[in-house]
């Protein structure tokens, strides 16, 4: 019963910060939301006993992404006339959730009509660092060696696409 | 209790879909863009956590490791549209290339 509590709490939070998200006209106030509702999400991982899922989100996203984002916002200085003027902004919102809203009808719909067994009895340590590691370095290490070649290429082509070109 | 959790990731994904959509500051777009990632992110760990297998968990590490690369190429291009065009509105960015 609490456990369903705190789920309404923490879905009503994610996803009114993430409507101000896509909202907000000014880029650090949509910002500060979205890092709210990554919080929130973080919480709801951690509800749902994944416990390393919840420290990686709130160290990578809240910590790094977020603060990466907030710094280059911050760094280019950016002014009014440098944001796009929306003066149809409500609008296009308006547009473009009634286009949306057929199809998350029909998802959330079959969500409802699927017989997706609720199953409670979880293992020992399930989603500690031991069992995810264990689970990563057994069955995905494929993936995980393509990943740090992925993060290499985002590194070097990070870095020779903010190269200053010379005259 | 797991269905409510699939059914949240779908409005989080549809909200992130609108804003992808309808706004023109490339800096809400990309913020859109991740939180289609962590919708994704949450049914996955919904369902891990339904079946009792954190294979879906490791899938998860490995999105986050690809939004994480994500982020730093996206960084380092809002600098460089940032100093050619002085502008934020996706509507300007219509060349490839450095020409001016």
């Amino acid at each position: 019963m609490q456990n369903e509590i705190i789920f309404i709490l923490l879905a009503i939070i994610t996803i009114v910060s993430s409507s101000v998200m896509i909202y907000a006209h000014r880029p650090i106030d949509s910002a500060l939301s979205f890092m709210v509702s990554l919080v929130s999400i973080a919480a709801l991982f951690a509800l749902l006993n994944a416990s390393f899922l919840f420290i990686v989100q709130i160290i990578i996203y809240a910590g790094a992404i977020l603060s990466l984002i907030i710094f280059i916002i911050m760094f280019l200085n950016i002014k009014d006339e440098n944001l796009p003027d929306e003066t149809h902004k409500n609008k296009w919102l308006m547009f473009t959730s009634i286009i949306i809203l057929p199809f998350t009808y029909i998802l959330i719909d079959l969500i409802l009509r699927s017989d997706i067994q609720t199953n409670s009895k979880l293992p020992e340590n399930f989603g500690s660092i031991k069992d995810v590691g264990l689970t990563l370095f057994s069955k995905w290490v494929l993936p995980f060696e393509l990943v740090s070649i992925l993060l290499l290429v985002a590194l070097i082509g990070s870095v020779s696409l903010a190269k200053r070109e010379e005259k | 209790m797991i269905k409510s959790y699939m059914i949240l990731s779908i409005i989080l994904f549809s909200i992130g879909t609108v804003g992808l959509i309808s706004r023109r500051n490339i800096i809400v777009i990309y913020m859109s863009i991740e939180l289609l990632l962590n919708a994704v992110n949450l049914s996955l760990i919904a369902i891990s956590s339904d079946l009792g297998d954190s294979s879906a968990q490791v899938m998860s590490l490995i999105i986050i490791a690809i939004a994480a690369s994500e982020a730093a190429l996206f960084m380092s291009l809002f600098v460089v549209l940032f100093r050619n065009r002085a502008s934020l509105d996706a509507n300007l960015f219509d060349i490839l290339g450095s020409s001016k």
